[in-house]
């Protein structure tokens, strides 16, 4: 198996989840009503009471780039579900007896996830936008924007992978997917900073790979502070190839 | 002798609980249509996935092409072609994008691709409809798309797992006859599983019957109905010497035969029908009533087993396959 057969088979997946993409985008529209809620009851509401110390910005400001992670985080946690329709169908099992090998299959899927995250989050940007956040639109920004969603979504689609290959019912995975998205959520620095967090929840929040996305992701569309930056990437990409290999590892079980 | 296809020795595979092939070994012809027959749980799809590489052996030896299987899965991989007894076509796209992403996904250069997804099309008559998208699709169409994504690799060896569970009566005929003449057109060696006995019968040039893991026996669909000694012709007649003169002729009779009413065991019935009623005549026997009854490969693997191949098993997972044709259909 050539490298160039490999990235091949990655990219087939990639291309026709765009195809898929193309042919029908109702789930990127669906999918948008809940940041926008986020956004426009949370959001302003906290804004006028002022809770949150978020020094010279806005709530707003402040919390944009935490709807932004969550919601792609939302689409990549609950993309496991679409392995099980997969799985359920004979779909898998027959990209599983092509030539391509397991671990270019996880990837290519991981990437899937991060291509839906990536209009995820152009509908969530053109959303703030309409609320007249103000957020940086620098070229180069926005480029580290999408590079860090797509990051993102191989993350936590990683994570639903493996947990669908454990789980193997959409049942479970519905249940699973709303067990963990809440407290990766609640307990990261996506609509509040970590200081006000008592100690264990900072604990929780430190080893929380949303914390080290939403910091990333702020600076580049808010702050313009970068002084945490390579922390944030080197913690975001060990996260990333972690749970990208664990799930190669574990997706063998999942026809089984 | 033609070459192998595919040789199988002591295959075994266990799982923690269960023994799901229990040291099976065969061999397929190159060219060949064969036929795995048994019920549920007989072992069928996990032998297939094996020789698939999706599943490793426990123990064994297999050989596809000459190639070992599994010390050079990808080798293997290559040569074949896969259609899952589950739908395994994408509804979100359309039948063309279905074969195309087979394409990439196999390799195929892509001068070739167009040609090669044209004549898939064709082939299986899918040509009008390539650009709809699959959940407008009928069951029959699926099942003829899963099996031109199949072709665009040109397979040497041809997986199909129970290719026409969840038909109806014409669109299964209609695969039967596609499945044929991938042999016929390009000498595709052929295996598939079925726990339908007109499919068996129908389709294959050999079948192994396979019952709780284990290969039970394996021949030509035609000498395995004649092992069993062959059809009952049953006459009816007002004499009742009928079985005494049945017996004198050298007819062998079956043993719940009275006088008047006589079962003779004869190898090819039809055939038998016209001597026999002459030689009765011959003999001032007046035959009244005259039946057939042809022994069928359902009547083989009671033999064989000791059991039938349980129909609501296959109803059960016919339907199951039909709820997802209807689930992916808009």
């Amino acid at each position: 198996m050539s490298i160039r057969r490999y990235f091949s088979g990655v990219f087939t997946l990639l291309e026709f989840e765009l195809r898929k993409v193309r042919h029908d985008s109702s789930q990127i529209w669906i999918r948008s009503v809940q940041p926008a809620l986020w956004l426009l009851v949370f959001g302003e509401v906290f804004t006028q009471t002022k809770t949150f110390n978020t020094g010279p910005y806005t709530y707003l400001q402040f919390m944009t780039p935490g709807i932004l992670a969550q919601s792609v985080m939302f689409v990549a946690i609950f993309y496991g579900i679409t392995i099980v329709w997969e799985r359920d169908l004979g779909i898998l099992n027959k990209l599983l007896a092509s030539p391509v090998p397991r671990s270019a299959i996880v990837i290519g899927k991981t990437l899937s996830a991060g291509l839906r995250g990536i209009f995820q989050a152009i509908v969530v940007i053109i959303l703030a936008l309409i609320l007249q956040v103000k957020i940086s639109l620098n070229p180069l920004h926005i480029l580290g924007v999408l590079i860090i969603i797509v990051l993102l979504g191989m993350c936590f689609a990683g994570l639903s992978l493996t947990l669908a290959s454990l789980l193997k019912t959409r049942e479970r995975m519905m249940g699973i997917g709303q067990a963990i998205t809440m407290p990766l959520f609640f307990a990261s620095n996506a609509i509040y900073p970590i200081s006000i967090m008592p100690t264990w929840l900072k604990a929780i929040a430190t080893v929380n790979p949303l914390s080290y996305i939403v910091d990333a992701l702020r600076a580049l569309l808010v702050t313009g502070d970068f002084s945490k930056f390579p922390v944030d990437i080197l913690a975001i990409a060990i996260a990333t190839v972690v749970l990208v290999t664990v799930a190669s590892l574990s997706f063998r079980r999942i026809v089984s | 002798m033609a070459n192998k296809a595919v040789v199988v020795q002591d295959l075994i595979k266990t799982y923690p609980r269960v023994m799901a092939v229990d040291g099976i070994s065969f061999t397929i012809d190159e060219g060949e249509i064969f036929g795995l027959l048994g019920p549920n749980g007989a072992g069928k799809t996990t032998t297939m996935r094996v020789l698939l590489t999706l599943i490793r052996p426990t123990s064994g030896k297999i050989s596809v092409f000459g190639v070992d299987a599994l010390a050079y899965s990808d080798k293997v991989r290559q040569m074949a072609g896969y259609v899952p007894q589950d739908v395994s076509v994408d509804g979100e796209l359309t039948g063309y994008e279905n074969i195309l992403m087979s394409c990439k996904l196999y390799g195929v250069p892509s001068k070739e691709r167009s040609q090669r997804i044209k004549e898939a099309l064709g082939y299986l008559e899918l040509q009008d409809r390539a650009g709809s998208m699959v959940n407008t699709y009928s069951g029959g169409m699926m099942r003829r798309l899963e099996i031109a994504q199949a072709l665009v690799n040109r397979p040497k060896i041809l997986f199909l797992d129970e290719p026409s569970i969840g038909l109806d009566p014409i669109a299964k005929r209609n695969i039967w006859e596609h499945v044929e003449n991938l042999r016929s057109d390009f000498g595709t060696t052929i295996i598939l599983t079925t726990h339908d006995m007109n499919e068996a019968d129908a389709l294959c040039d050999r079948l192994g019957i396979m019952s709780k893991g284990k290969l039970i026996t394996i021949g030509e669909p035609s000498r395995l109905k004649a092992s069993l000694g062959g059809d009952v012709v049953t006459v009816t007649t007002k004499n009742s010497e009928c079985s005494a003169r049945l017996k004198e002729l050298g007819y062998s009779v079956t043993s719940d035969s009275s006088g008047e009413h006589c079962g003779v065991i004869v190898s090819d019935g039809e055939k038998l029908i016209p001597h026999l009623l002459e030689n009765l005549r011959k003999n001032n026997v007046e035959v009244e009533t005259v039946s057939l009854e042809k022994s069928s490969l359902d009547d083989v693997f009671l033999k064989y087993t000791g059991a039938r191949i349980a129909e609501g098993d296959s109803w059960l997972e016919a339907s199951r396959v039909r709820r997802t044709f209807r689930r992916l259909t808009k």
